[in-house]
């Protein structure tokens, strides 16, 4: 009887290759439950965002300061599915050389011909049964494209056109940081190749980039109406929920698990374990204990930078992290925790420098958290992580290859931004009109008021000497110093 | 175990519907053109359509008055 039903189980049992196969599949559908699971949990960035600066704004401006943040998922999604991912498949080598077979990477087959595979008619780009993985990377990369829109969005609320901010935010998503990308943040990319270059959960290139485009915005855009008094000393405005921001922050600090995990690559069929995005070997632990740790220190140096101001210790949290990002496969978590207090610290003294001495009104420090982080966290590693091998072709990480890395986003960022910004400037198409800045935004986009059974309260605006005093005389003051002359060219009724 | 449930021959037929004749093809082309056309469209759609909002609303603040020069502040004999 044993005998007869171990004949029969032997008979259905199923071979070696049959196994072979579905460990396979198995394998393939792990991997492609994990992005789709970081992409629902990097969701949250987006709301958090959404949260931290419309509380940031003032009751007028709630709205037109959320609907960029909802609008930015309906032009990077396009932009990035027509032309950004395709930018990151063919443009790690500076200029695709071998054309659709490109990148040409030696040692890496699963690389060749990843170009190909990323344009908008390629049969990786829509529904494939044979095809686990493609969309849900393409997806995972499309929500940090949507994370850099969201860092410049922040900088430039109460002023911007919403139509303005898009098409920023569609250059920037789908094609200033996907280009950086693609030279930094990939196994092919030339910065990785031939410098070593280092900035694993993407300090430079996703936080970094987005803070110098950001810069080179509002140089053009300039700052809030009343926001500097004659003296060029610094106004504070009041937002109209600190609570919000703050929720905020902590929304974007959950999504940030889900933009870690998925700046990590996992295919078992392929590699033994997990890899960083260069290819070199890492463990998912290593990674969320740096954050961790990283949240734990920026907190710690944002309170005390700010002598415990609460925007700037959560800020702080946020500048931690991201100073330890570009390294954080490689640092000891007290390493780690020491760079992060002290990225928490650089965010408030740059937050600081930016608003009074450089007079640039950043509406939430995003340059400072963001773009001066960035930048220092992968300076960071060229001098506490020199010499780890990067990448599949071993080169080390030194001081002189982030140096490059730097040299190279910088302008790559910053003139864009400026640039671009500037044309729209030009053709009047960048900021609002200065009496619908004065009245608020949601007014003339909306038609109405979005706190609708509460009774309007006077605005209240910070003095630089710290008193707090009725806004609507000192920026209708302003507003007639600086903008109610003569050359107000709105619409088809210029005063005169 | 591997062959209970006709997956594969079922998954032709379906990848043959949803790709619509697969990469590079015709009906591929021709969807991504009409795409692309219509994100472009949207962008000229969000500009001009905000203009005409923000325009109506500064032409209206300046010509209510709201917004005239404030009289001199401080006290007056």
């Amino acid at each position: 009887m044993i005998v007869s039903l171990l004949q029969t189980w032997l008979a259905q049992a199923p071979t070696a290759e049959e196994v072979q196969e579905q460990l396979g599949l198995d394998s393939l559908i792990l991997t492609e439950t994990f992005y789709f699971w970081t992409v629902v949990i990097m969701w949250l960035i987006h709301v958090g965002f959404m949260a931290y600066e419309a509380g940031a704004a003032r009751r007028k401006n709630i709205m037109s300061t959320a609907m960029k943040n909802i609008l930015t998922i309906a032009v990077v999604t396009p932009t990035f599915y027509y032309f950004g991912w395709y930018i990151y498949g063919c443009f790690q080598e500076g200029w695709p050389k071998d054309g659709h077979d490109s990148p040409t990477v030696e040692g890496l087959d699963v690389l060749i011909g990843f170009c190909g595979n990323t344009a908008p008619w390629a049969a990786q780009m829509g529904p494939n049964l044979q095809d686990h993985v493609s969309a849900v990377f393409f997806l995972a990369f499309l929500l940090f494209s949507w994370t850099t829109g969201s860092i410049m969005s922040g900088a430039l609320i109460e002023r911007v056109r919403l139509s303005a901010y898009l098409i920023l935010t569609a250059l920037l998503g789908s094609v200033v940081w996907i280009m950086d990308a693609a030279w930094g943040w990939s196994s092919g990319g030339w910065l990785v190749t031939r410098f070593g270059f280092h900035d694993v959960i993407a300090s430079l290139v996703v936080h970094g980039v987005a803070g110098a485009f950001a810069f080179g915005v509002l140089l053009n855009l300039g700052p809030r109406i009343g926001k500097y008094t004659t003296d060029g000393l610094a106004r504070s405005f009041r937002g109209h929920s600190t609570h919000l921001t703050l929720m905020g922050l902590m929304l974007i600090f959950t999504g940030f698990y889900g933009f870690y995990a998925a700046c990590l690559v996992i295919q078992s069929t392929i590699f033994p374990g997990w890899l960083n995005i260069y290819g070199s070997p890492t463990t998912l632990g290593a990674i969320a204990f740096v954050i961790t740790i990283g949240f734990a220190g920026g907190f710690t140096g944002g309170w005390f930078a700010s002598k415990g101001d609460p925007f700037w210790t959560l800020s702080g949290g946020l500048a931690g992290v991201i100073s330890v990002s570009a390294g954080a496969d490689v640092y000891h978590p007290s390493l780690a925790y020491l760079l992060s207090i002290s990225g928490g610290m650089v965010a408030v003294y740059a937050g600081g420098y930016i608003e009074r001495k450089l007079r640039v009104d950043d509406a939430v420090g995003a340059v400072a958290v963001h773009g001066a982080c960035g930048f220092y966290g992968v300076l960071l590693v060229g001098i506490f992580a020199g010499g780890y091998p990067t990448g599949i072709n071993n080169v080390e990480s030194s001081f002189g290859g982030q140096l490059m890395g730097m040299l190279a986003f910088l302008p790559l960022a910053f003139l864009p931004g400026y640039a671009v910004s500037w044309l729209l400037k030009k053709l009047n198409l960048l900021r609002v009109p200065p009496e619908v800045e004065l009245e608020g935004l949601d007014l003339a986009e909306f038609g109405q008021d979005f706190f609708p059974e509460f009774e309007r309260v006077p605005e209240i605006i910070v003095e630089p000497d710290g008193r707090a005093v009725e806004a609507a005389p000192v920026l209708l003051d302003a507003y007639w110093r600086t903008n109610g002359r003569a050359a107000t060219p709105v619409g088809t009724s210029e005063r005169s | 175990m591997f062959d209970a449930f006709p997956y594969d021959e079922w998954s032709e037929d379906i990848a043959e519907f949803w790709t619509f004749g697969g990469q590079g093809s015709t009906g591929t082309w021709i969807l991504t053109i009409l795409g692309f056309s219509v994100m472009l469209i949207a962008f000229w759609g969000f500009v001009t359509l905000e203009n005409q909002k923000l325009t109506r609303q500064a032409d209206r603040l300046r010509a209510s008055g709201a917004l005239d020069k404030p009289t001199a502040t401080g006290p007056t004999a």
